[in-house]
């Protein structure tokens, strides 16, 4: 079964995990986003933390209600996590692994770009 | 009284009690539960849980005030399970039953059965209509049980234990079932367990009974803003046990693996001590059921 932790209302990491999702383009930029009932169902979330979660995710502008359709991705919704992800990786993320390389003595040319993608 | 007097409200309960001789099972509970909810009964075992949904469906005396659907559980029984139905913890399915014979056993005993409806939720499961209910597995038995109950068109679904002794897969299919093809913002479902990390997601609302006496009717929303949690260090546990937490435990090893629940927000200084975190439903459920002669060999 999904867990949820104890750091953030649960309605908080579901958005994490769809915008996540949205990313890698499921579902893709102007389909429809499942149900709240599907989603309830697949996480095992009442539908009030789903329509929570959703709320959240169509205030910061990914998702749109068309009357009558339900909630679909605007399109340029992955553009637009990409740059929130971006912004948090770079004011976040890179301070902290930054110092983590200083602290180990890892220069850029031990750095490797190959691998698995 | 009937429905509409009873507004948007398909229980209520005031003041209500039930008792076996000298014992009080259930001690002067008040609660209600409004349409499109999914109630959590909690309690350890002798709580009173099972006894509090038999008064519900009729099967249980009670003293107090009990309004189900509008009616009378006793008098107005039969009209009650027409609009709410109930799978005790103990309930069985003929063995000898196939389930395609359920079906029509159903639509013969019950007006608000559909049977087109019950095999489309089978359809859902691995049960065939055609299979002999004793050569089912038991996580088979409760979603037939589940399916055969959610094709009854009706308002309030009370299921008692309804996962106790199956596995995790099991269980998972049995509340997505519930969560997929009953719960629609208008129908309601009360399921009691003591599972509780389990459908801690899944509910709205949670009561809590312990010894009988409810110990907390609150909506999941609310009890997020009321109760605060805190993790912290062995180093301040001191200053945290004396903000007077609710309950102090251990959420893993070492020095940082400390945690205090408090009802309300403790005192900034207190706050500043620790890292705020989400009360879980399962550390409130046992600040509140403890038993006070637990609490010396707490920590």
């Amino acid at each position: 079964m999904q867990t949820w932790d104890q750091r953030q209302p649960i309605y908080q990491q579901l958005a994490d995990l769809l915008a996540a999702q949205l990313l890698d383009g499921d579902p893709p930029e102007g389909e429809a986003m499942p149900s709240v009932r599907a989603l309830a169902g697949r996480f095992l979330l009442n539908p009030l933390t789903v329509n929570r979660a959703l709320q959240a995710l169509g205030d910061e502008g990914l998702l749109e209600n068309r009357r009558g359709l339900g909630l679909f991705v605007v399109p340029g919704a992955r553009e637009k996590l990409k740059a929130t992800e971006r912004e948090r990786f770079l004011h976040d993320e890179w301070p902290r692994l930054r110092d983590r390389l200083r602290r180990l003595d890892i220069g850029a040319d031990q750095l490797t770009w190959e691998g698995q993608q | 009284m009937n429905a509409a007097m009873t507004g948007q409200n398909l229980v209520e309960a005031r003041n209500l009690s039930v008792s076996y001789g000298a014992k009080r099972a259930v001690d002067d509970v008040s609660f209600t539960i409004p349409k499109g909810r999914v109630v959590g009964l909690l309690g350890h075992n002798g709580a009173g849980k099972t006894t509090l949904m038999k008064a519900m469906v009729g099967l249980a005396a009670a003293d107090g005030e009990l309004v189900m659907l509008g009616l009378n559980p006793v008098r107005q029984r039969t009209e009650l399970l027409e609009q709410a139905c109930y799978i005790p913890d103990v309930a069985v399915l003929p063995r000898w039953a196939r389930v395609d014979e359920l079906i029509t056993l159903m639509s013969g005993l019950h007006p608000r059965f559909s049977a087109d409806r019950a095999r489309q939720l089978l359809r859902r499961t691995s049960v065939g209509l055609r299979d002999k209910v004793k050569t089912l597995s038991k996580g088979m038995l409760a979603q037939a049980h589940l399916a055969l109950i959610a094709a009854i068109d009706a308002k309030l679904m009370i299921l008692d234990e309804p996962t106790l002794g199956l596995d995790v897969l099991s269980r998972k299919a049995f509340y997505e079932m519930l969560i997929d093809e009953w719960c629609d913002g208008e129908r309601s479902v009360l399921i009691s367990t003591h599972q509780v990390e389990e459908i801690e997601s899944l509910l709205s609302d949670v009561l809590m009974l312990n010894e009988g006496k409810l110990v907390l009717s609150i909506s999941l929303e609310d009890m997020d803003r009321r109760f605060v949690a805190f993790s912290h260090d062995t180093a301040v546990a001191e200053q945290m046990a004396a903000a007077h937490p609710l309950l102090r435990y251990r959420t893993g090893p070492g020095p940082s693996g400390n945690a205090a629940i408090f009802d309300g927000e403790p005192p900034p200084q207190v706050q500043a001590l620790g890292q705020r975190m989400r009360p879980s439903l399962v550390d409130l459920f046992v600040a509140l059921t403890r038993k006070p002669e637990l609490d010396r060999t707490h920590f």
